[in-house]
């Protein structure tokens, strides 16, 4: 990425390893200013936008599968991981879409490494972990092999319930990598990763009195090929050409016990790209970086239509980056990519950065950069009918005409809305970022950064009713309606103490409001209930509570001690201050404090010992102070102790 | 099945009991306008489920403002209600709905500002089954309905004026949609939710002397 102006974030593999992580979202949620979320899997919120719009990579390569705009975190291993880097703010000028809020770049273990892993992990909940790692390096082919394989029983946060709060599961990784040097000039490789997701389903519903259950499954199986040749014309120029093939395959299926019936909602996804990248340095202080690709998407769901009906999109783009070193002190980099899409309108992403160093000590760096977020097949094609609630219907804005007309004709409307006559092609969300920062570092091992950012979101999608069925049921569709800004600070602080301990400590502040709803409140035209006297009152700023899922503050205090002879302990607090959930009092916003989910602290600590060269032994426990919220976190089942074995033959 | 008799009891003495309670005057004893809180005002509670869907027996209940009382549905084709309540459908006796010279609009803002209703207000009329003066669905007239929940809340900032069937001024804002006014917690059971609802809590001040003023 080696994008020097834009603060990158790394966690390296020692981090990760004494961390005690297992999956990408473990990691992350020790970070300042990230916050994964629960719904629909473990997503990402960075910058106060949500998981749907940053950009995962693996190896460099965008991971598909998302469900509800969520890409979920805890599909990926991280055993086989040799760092991550997270970009913030928007960087569509490289990535395209998705890549507004930011990137995440999960990196495997590299080439060139020599050797063979073994590790078991045995915690609570009957979870077990095991991963087994093979790297050889020849003369001039490098081979890695990684598999890993997770399972859990699940827990349930409340007593006696049919359904737990998670149920079992096991989840399956497996990559192969080979690299092979054909000349001095030419080197090729591929990559082969499969994985594989299955979650038991038995889940109850209460319907007056009479309770129906029904069991069955989720899968998900995903695939990943990375086939690429690179060549390196001189010293100055060198060339890759990447090809990439990946698809997404998943599957629920519940048997109903009774009338209903079985229910089996399928959704396959392909992805598959070819792109050239130029790495040019035509003097020692410029790098250009020039690039184009071809994208086809494929998407078949029985939401959608039927299987037989594949969706598709093709994007054809191009994307130049120029790094300038004017001086000792300021470099600058500017890029643009312009991404030509066949089923919505196109985009130019531009980015500027500088980076500023005053001495050797203290730097600034500042960037602004567009973002998009490509309108997604759901939003497009989605038609689906919800009987079980309200009878509630959603169309995609390619296929809600069509419908409109055939329920009409078939004089299932009662009415349309002057939504209706709103309808028009999806345009891609945009967003504008500004990122201002200033880096310390003293040469007594204390680091200090600053980051200020600013994201200004515009045509973001939302649904809106377009007409009413005869039998009450509402009708929605997706329009480019909603304008949101989130904003804050964010402090990251280090010291290192002689060698042995390093303790860190970040601070997040954040405000996000939706655009309408501020002028609205501004125009006095936004009303509270009272919750304990049900008294009515006209809203004042000050009491909007921005975009559900945001926490105002957010930050983390974290210690690891390394001692010499390879024992190492950590102990990580992270502090997560209140967020809206849902909204209680008829006006749509958060607001009220019973609106908000209570602020917590999560505390976990790990300790482990190397004995001898081969074995590496730790054992830790996650949320030690045991906080649980059922409602609101679902997917923390409480203190959680585990061990960890790791042989290294 | 003990649980549908207490349900069928609750149901019952809910219709007995309705309170209707007086307010304070706002201006003196001579005063034309009163103002009245209701109660658990019971609009067509949940007796079953057909196709899956929770329904009732299909009945509105009536309701004079003029009066403050309920209005057997037998006087639905008079001039004696003004105001009619089912599920979250309500009705002004006009147009489709009844005889009378009544109609209404959602205002926005807030209950007490609204002290008169002013001279180039449109009262709109019921026209069934298309259009109704105050508009049924979520987020379109008086109330939300928050589908993950499964939660009905009177949006806060929104007053109902009316005209009654004898063409009098009124202006209703509704409190609770549930027994007792208050709404289950969002975690509470789908059976509670069910039982608990349809069941009005609301304020009201009517204009006996025919002007628009609510003073």
């Amino acid at each position: 990425m080696g994008n020097l102006a834009i603060p990158v974030l790394l966690i390296n593999s020692k981090t990760l390893y004494q961390s005690g992580s297992l999956r990408l979202n473990d990691i992350l949620s020790e970070q300042t200013g990230l916050m994964i979320t629960d719904n629909f899997g473990k997503g990402i919120q960075m910058q106060g936008l949500s998981s749907e719009y940053t950009l995962v990579l693996l190896d460099g390569e965008p991971l598909i599968g998302r469900t509800g705009g969520v890409l979920d975190l805890s599909r990926i291993t991280i055993r086989n991981i040799r760092k991550v880097e997270i970009i913030k703010g928007p960087s569509s000028s490289l990535y395209g879409s998705e890549a507004m809020g930011g990137v995440i770049n999960i990196i495997t273990d590299g080439a060139g490494q020599h050797k063979t892993d073994a590790s078991i992990r045995f915690g609570r909940f009957g979870s077990i972990d095991g991963a087994i790692n093979y790297a050889r390096k020849y003369k001039k082919t490098d081979i890695q092999l990684a598999s890993n394989y997770n399972r859990s029983e699940g827990y349930s946060l409340k007593p006696f319930a049919v359904q737990k709060t998670v149920e079992p599961f096991w989840k399956a990784a497996h990559q192969l990598n080979i690299n092979h040097l054909i000349s001095e000039r030419w080197k090729a490789g591929a990559g082969l990763r499969f994985n594989n997701t299955h979650i038991d389903n038995s889940i109850s519903v209460q319907n007056l009195g009479s309770t129906i259950t029904s069991k069955g499954f989720e899968k998900n199986q995903e695939y990943n090929i990375t086939p690429f040749i690179q060549y390196q014309v001189d010293k100055k120029i060198k060339s890759v050409l990447r090809g990439y093939i990946t698809g997404f395959h998943a599957r629920q299926q519940l048997d109903v016990k009774d009338a209903y019936g079985s229910y089996n909602d399928k959704f396959n996804q392909l992805f598959a790209r070819v792109e050239q990248q130029t790495d040019i340095h035509p003097t020692e202080q410029s790098t250009l970086t020039l690039g184009a690709g071809l994208i086809k998407e494929q998407v078949s769901s029985n939401r959608y239509d039927s299987l037989s009906t594949l969706r598709n999109n093709q994007i054809a783009y191009l994307f130049a980056q120029h790094e300038y070193a004017v001086n000792e002190q300021l470099t600058i980099i500017g890029g643009v990519r312009f991404d030509a899409n066949k089923a919505y309108a196109s985009v130019l992403s531009p980015k500027f950065s500088f980076q500023y160093k005053l001495n050797r000590c203290l730097n600034f760096n500042a960037s602004y950069g567009r973002g998009f977020k490509a309108p997604d097949f759901r939003q497009l094609y989605l038609n689906f009918t919800n009987l079980a609630a309200g009878a509630y219907s959603v169309f995609g804005t390619e296929v809600a005409t069509a419908e409109i007309n055939r329920m009409s004709a078939a004089m299932m409307l009662e009415q349309t809305t002057d939504m209706f006559s709103k309808l028009s092609v999806l345009k891609p969300e945009t967003s504008g970022g500004l990122n201002l920062g200033v880096q310390y570092i003293h040469p007594q091992k204390i680091q200090f950064n600053l980051n200020l950012f600013r994201n200004d979101l515009s045509n973001m999608i939302v649904t809106d009713v377009i007409a009413f069925k005869k039998n009450g049921g509402q009708i929605y569709s997706y329009f480019n309606l909603k304008r949101a800004l989130t904003q804050g600070a964010e402090i990251n602080l280090s010291k290192q103490f002689i060698n042995v301990l390093n303790i860190q400590a970040g601070y997040q502040y954040l405000y996000t409001a939706d655009k309408d709803v501020v002028d609205a409140i501004k125009d006095g035209k936004v009303f509270q209930r009272n919750q304990s006297n049900n008294l009515v009152s006209r809203m004042g700023l000050n009491e909007y509570g921005g975009l559900p899922y945001r926490s105002r503050h957010s930050g983390n205090i974290k210690f690891y001690y390394q001692h010499v002879k390879g024992f190492f302990a950590t102990s990580r607090l992270m502090y997560r201050g209140r967020w809206g959930t849902m909204d209680l009092d008829g006006n749509g916003l958060i607001n009220r404090a019973d609106e908000f989910a209570k602020g917590h602290l999560q505390l976990n600590c790990s300790a482990g010992i190397q004995i001898k060269q081969q074995i590496k032994l730790m054992a830790g426990v996650d949320n030690v102070l045991n906080y649980k919220d059922l409602i609101n976190l679902p997917g923390n089942p409480g203190r959680v102790g585990y061990i960890d074995l790791q042989f290294n033959f | 099945m003990n649980r549908s008799i207490i349900f069928a009891f609750a149901l019952l003495s809910s219709l007995f009991f309705i309170a209707c309670e007086k307010e304070e005057n706002a201006s003196g004893p001579n005063s034309t306008l009163t103002s009245n809180l209701v109660k658990d005002l019971v609009a067509d509670t949940i007796v079953g489920l057909a196709n899956g869907q929770p329904v009732g027996v299909g009945k509105y209940t009536f309701y004079s403002l003029e009066n403050n009382a309920i209005v057997p549905s037998s006087d639905s084709n008079s001039t004696k209600w003004d105001i009619a309540f089912r599920g979250t459908s309500i009705l002004t006796n006009a147009g489709t709905s009844g005889p009378g010279a009544g109609g209404a609009f959602v205002y926005t803002g807030a209950y007490d500002e609204l002290k008169t209703v002013s001279p180039d207000s449109v009262f709109r009329k019921d026209s069934a089954p298309s259009s109704f003066a105050i508009p049924s669905g979520s987020n379109k007239g008086w109330y939300v309905y928050d589908p993950v929940n499964n939660l009905i809340t009177p949006i806060p900032g929104r007053v109902l004026v009316i005209k009654t069937a004898k063409g009098n001024y009124a202006k209703i804002e509704i409190i609770n949609y549930y027994k007792g006014g208050t709404t289950p917690a969002p975690s509470s059971s789908d059976d509670i939710k069910l039982k608990t609802q349809r069941f009005y809590t609301f304020r009201f001040a009517h204009q006996a002397n025919g002007t628009a003023s609510f003073q």
